[in-house]
């Protein structure tokens, strides 16, 4: 089957102010099959965000890029906006996270999503405002609030208007970056189970971009865990819990806390990520890691495959059986 | 109503705000040392007639409290006295001059608003460019420039093209409409391309600082992210927002116009309010000089009051 | 924070330390240095005037209006004084205005800034609302009318531009001096014990300074500027000569009609070239103490394509 989407060889690098260069994303690959859920994890600054906005053609003008991205087998990358544009929301669409500005203050919910509709010749007019009221009905809003202003919603509101926006035109992809990040609990719990809902209803394939396990846990089915702008791990979402190979992997699943087993200590990772607008030798991870050795210091470890599906780039692997 | 005590409270700050520019001006014109400037009266060659009868509207040989309620009560009848110079009411004097100031100076505004903003536009879409270093640089260029000196410069420029002086041509006698009216775009010109270009500038920088601040929103990704042209991102999403400052910066520029008014009428003798006040201190006539001063504080406070209205109509989001 | 943009975590040094801040903002961009440079250039020959103007100042070196020559690159006023010489006094009366008038009116602002905002509650309602009511009056014909009543002087001068151009500065001292009263460090400084007036010079003043740096360059602009209208409006002091002045008599002698361009045109030049270059500075300033982390999502350029790069382990 031909995947829905494909990344390959993905770099990405920001010009610095200084005149220097950030390599915000080195060498990241994944694919996506129709109707698939796969979660993009990692820390703040790691690149998943930036790899999600390269997926759309998004990145700002001071950034260049390097690779291939395949939307059904087309490349999207090397074409620019020209080739990407006629895509976006049509075949793949993104929901950031609903804080204040992700939606236009000054117009009302309804006319964004009647926008949408418009643009992509879904519906015109009339017939359009009433789409754009069903559209919110079925995320749980009621039609008569499409006359509001995004500041007049909740935090939990907007980002399912957002999430009706985006499904507007019947995308095949849906990116969500960070959707519960700065809602409290009980409305992240009820989004998640918007995503899952809708997700499944519509045989959409989603990419879930956070850096928050359970989430993750909750809704997608493969993982890949991302350190530093690369690739730390992938696989299915057990593996990675149950089996996870690389130490960092290990630790951030262990970082979370277990409410059913209070006594279990918290553990959280020492240090911070590497600066990325230098060259590293070895490891990226290795000043944080706890099983670090000699190798990981002067020798970069590749991503290896195990099978499957499964990668995972660490010195330990060789070592290590699982 | 949306936000109606925001639009009370507005209306209230301007209601005080003239009064405060009342008293000031009663102040400063009665309470300074010198007689010639206390007393109302004292027009010079006026019949003893005029002077009693000044004298009685306007309490002149009262207390000064009771001058003061007195000149209140004059001022809503709209009495500012009667000028030194020409013996004719104030308030006669000033309407002519404002009729006289006020197509310039719109010409005038109009002119830096919409060449500001584009340019400011303009540097914010081409950051970084070449493009956007002229732009910046020709703003603060004009923006330096003293009005006064480029009202000069400009009739260096066009003296014997356009005309340089007056707003009418006095030769023409009872010249028929449309020469009239030639004859009066001719003269205009000038003096309302220097304010223009002396305005413009402020509106550049600030356009292109909002412009750019609204292209770093989020909603402006979303809004590529949907699948919209960046022209069409810049016109429909970006230029709205962006504009809500300027609502702001024509309210406060409004000192500055009155300002460039004064010297540009100056500059190409321009029979407007600006002029009026010069004269009026070149020779001492204090009526006019209390009446025209009063005339455009008070014009600033309403110009103030609805921008402040406009801006608030405009962003949905302030409600207080 | 963008959260749906990219926050880009450049390593670099904070900006908001007070010493070199000044000098280092300046090395960032190019256009301030050069606006300090012509400042200092200007500043320079205003100070060696005295010394280094090729003619005497009252001193009648030709005809009326005598037009550009070897001996004279700029020409003659309407006096037959040589217009270089003019220029050099004229820049030094024009920066003495300048700032003078600038210190009278930092002075108010600033203790009007840093009251309101430290005290907060009636002090600031009240101190703001007047600085409200002195905005809104226009300057020039509040200027005009002082002027015209009290007489032309150098002081009366620099005494009425002052007393104009301080609100901007209150406004925006209160803004900082408020963000700055909330810091963990002066709310210590407060729990130990520590006197509004020690808080304020040790705590406050510092964190202050740079914008008020700013905002000084900012204001010597305007004030430059009003002198000059002042002067051409005949309210100047008719003893000295500022460039303002030299304007003004050119305008009034008809200079145009006598073909002296040269009369008018470079005094206004070095009036603009040091309102320009106080722009310039001032603004630089402003802007490297409100940076702009944000990322513009949009503009004219887009993002750029890089050839495919081998795998990943090859040095990058």
């Amino acid at each position: 089957m031909t995947p829905l989407l494909e990344v390959e060889g993905l770099h990405v690098w920001f010009d610095l102010a200084d005149g220097g260069e950030l390599h915000a994303v080195q060498d990241v690959g994944l694919t996506l099959q129709p109707g698939e859920r796969l979660g993009l994890v990692g820390e703040s600054g790691c690149g998943k965000t930036t790899t999600a906005l390269a997926i759309m053609g998004l990145l700002p003008p001071s950034a260049s890029a390097a690779g291939r991205i395949l939307l059904e087998g087309k490349d999207v990358l090397a074409g620019g906006e020209a080739t990407i544009r006629p895509h976006r929301w049509v075949d793949i669409a993104i929901v950031f996270q609903g804080a204040m500005n992700a939606l236009n203050p000054v117009r009302t919910i309804g006319a964004q999503i009647v926008e949408a509709l418009e643009l992509h010749e879904v519906v015109r007019g009339a017939a359009a405002r009433d789409r754009a009221g069903d559209l919110l009905e079925s995320v749980g809003i009621p039609a008569r609030r499409a006359e509001r202003f995004p500041h007049e919603l909740s935090g939990g509101m907007r980002q399912r208007a957002a999430i009706a926006m985006a499904l507007s035109c019947e995308p095949k992809v849906l990116i969500a970056d960070e959707p519960t990040t700065a809602l409290d609990v009980m409305v992240q719990a009820q989004i998640l189970e918007l995503l899952d809902g809708l997700c499944s209803d519509f045989g959409l394939a989603l990419i879930l971009v956070t850096h928050d396990l359970p989430v993750v846990a909750q809704l997608c089915d493969r993982g890949v865990v991302m350190y530093a702008g690369r690739i730390a791990e992938r696989g299915t979402v057990e593996e990675l819990y149950h089996e996870p190979h690389h130490p960092y992997t290990r630790l951030l699943f262990a970082a979370t806390p277990d409410l059913d087993d209070l006594d279990q200590p918290i553990v959280s990772i020492p240090g911070a990520p590497p600066r990325l607008d230098r060259p590293l030798e070895g490891c990226p991870f290795r000043p944080r890691c706890d099983r670090a050795f000699e190798r990981c210091e002067t020798e970069r470890p590749r991503l290896r495959g195990f099978g499957d599906g499964r990668e995972a780039a660490c010195h330990l692997d060789q070592l290590v059986s699982v | 109503m949306r936000g109606a005590d925001y639009v009370l409270k507005r209306l209230a700050f301007a209601v005080v705000t003239v009064f405060v520019a009342v008293t000031i001006n009663f102040a400063l014109f009665r309470l300074a040392p010198g007689s010639a400037v206390t007393n109302l009266s004292r027009v010079p060659h006026a019949t003893q007639q005029l002077r009693e009868a000044l004298t009685k509207q306007f309490g002149l040989n009262k207390s000064k409290g009771a001058q003061y309620v007195i000149y209140l009560k004059q001022l809503l009848h709209g009495n500012l006295g009667v000028s030194f110079e020409n013996e004719q009411p104030v308030s006669t004097n000033l309407r002519i001059a404002l009729i006289n100031t006020l197509p310039m100076v719109f010409l005038g505004t109009l002119f830096s608003i919409v060449i500001g903003t584009l340019t400011g536009v303009i540097a914010a879409w081409r950051r970084g460019t070449p493009t956007e270093t002229l732009t910046v640089s020709s703003a603060l260029g004009f923006y330096s420039m003293p009005t006064h000196w480029l009202g000069l410069m400009l009739i260096i420029i066009f003296a014997g093209i356009l005309p340089t002086g007056g707003m009418t041509n006095e030769f023409l006698l009872n010249p028929p409409f449309w020469t009239h009216v030639r004859d009066l775009a001719s003269h205009i010109t000038l003096p309302s391309l220097t304010l223009g270009l002396v305005l413009y500038g402020e509106y550049t920088l600030i356009v292109r600082s909002a412009m750019l601040e609204t292209l770093g929103e989020d909603y402006i990704l979303t809004a590529r992210a949907k699948g919209l042209r960046p022209w069409t991102i810049v016109r429909r999403h970006a230029l709205r927002n962006a504009m809500l400052p300027v609502a702001t910066l024509i309210a406060l520029s409004l000192g500055y116009i009155v300002a460039g008014a004064i010297l540009i009428e100056t500059v190409f003798s321009w029979p407007g309010i600006g002029r009026a006040v010069y004269e009026a201190v070149l020779q001492r006539d204090y009526p006019m000089l209390q009446g025209a001063f009063l005339l455009l504080t008070i014009s600033v406070v309403i110009c103030n009051l609805v921008a402040d209205l406009l801006y608030f109509k405009l962003d949905p989001r302030i409600t207080e | 924070m963008s959260s749906a943009g990219i926050m880009i975590e450049a390593p670099t040094t904070p900006a908001q330390t007070r010493r070199g801040f000044v000098l280092r903002t300046l090395r960032a961009k190019p256009a301030a240095t050069i606006g300090l440079v012509v400042l200092m250039i200007v500043v320079l020959v205003a100070v060696l005037a005295p010394v280094i103007a090729p003619y005497g100042l009252h001193t009648q070196v030709g005809p009326v209006f005598g037009s550009p020559s070897w001996s004279h690159p700029l020409g003659l006023d309407d006096g037959g004084i040589d217009m270089v010489t003019l220029l050099m006094w004229g820049a030094r009366i024009s920066l003495v205005v300048g700032f003078a008038a600038t210190v009278v009116s930092m002075a108010i602002g600033g203790t009007v800034g840093v009251l309101a905002g430290y005290f907060g509650g009636v002090v600031e309602t009240i101190l703001m609302r007047i600085t409200d009511y002195f905005i809104v009056v226009p300057d020039v014909p509040l200027m005009i009318v002082v002027a015209a009543i009290w007489g032309p002087s150098l002081f009366h001068i620099v005494i009425v531009i002052g007393i104009l151009l301080w609100t901007s500065t209150a406004r925006v001292i209160r803004a900082q001096v408020k963000s700055v009263r909330e810091r963990v460090y002066v709310k210590r400084a407060r729990a130990l014990g520590a006197g509004h007036t020690r808080i304020v010079l040790r705590h406050v003043l510092p964190q202050v300074a740079p914008l008020l740096i700013a905002n000084t360059v900012l204001t010597v602009a305007v004030a430059i500027f009003d002198e000059t209208a002042l002067s051409f409006l005949g309210l100047g002091d008719p003893s000295r000569v500022s460039l303002g002045k030299v304007i003004e008599n050119a305008f009034e002698r008809a200079a145009i009609s006598a073909g002296a361009w040269w009369a008018i045109v470079p005094p206004g030049a070095v009036v603009a070239l040091i309102i320009l270059a106080c722009s310039l500075v001032g603004g630089a300033l402003e802007d490297a103490l409100n940076p702009r982390l944000r990322v513009a999502h949009l503009s004219a350029r887009t993002f750029r394509l890089r050839p495919l790069v081998g795998r990943s382990d090859s040095a990058l």
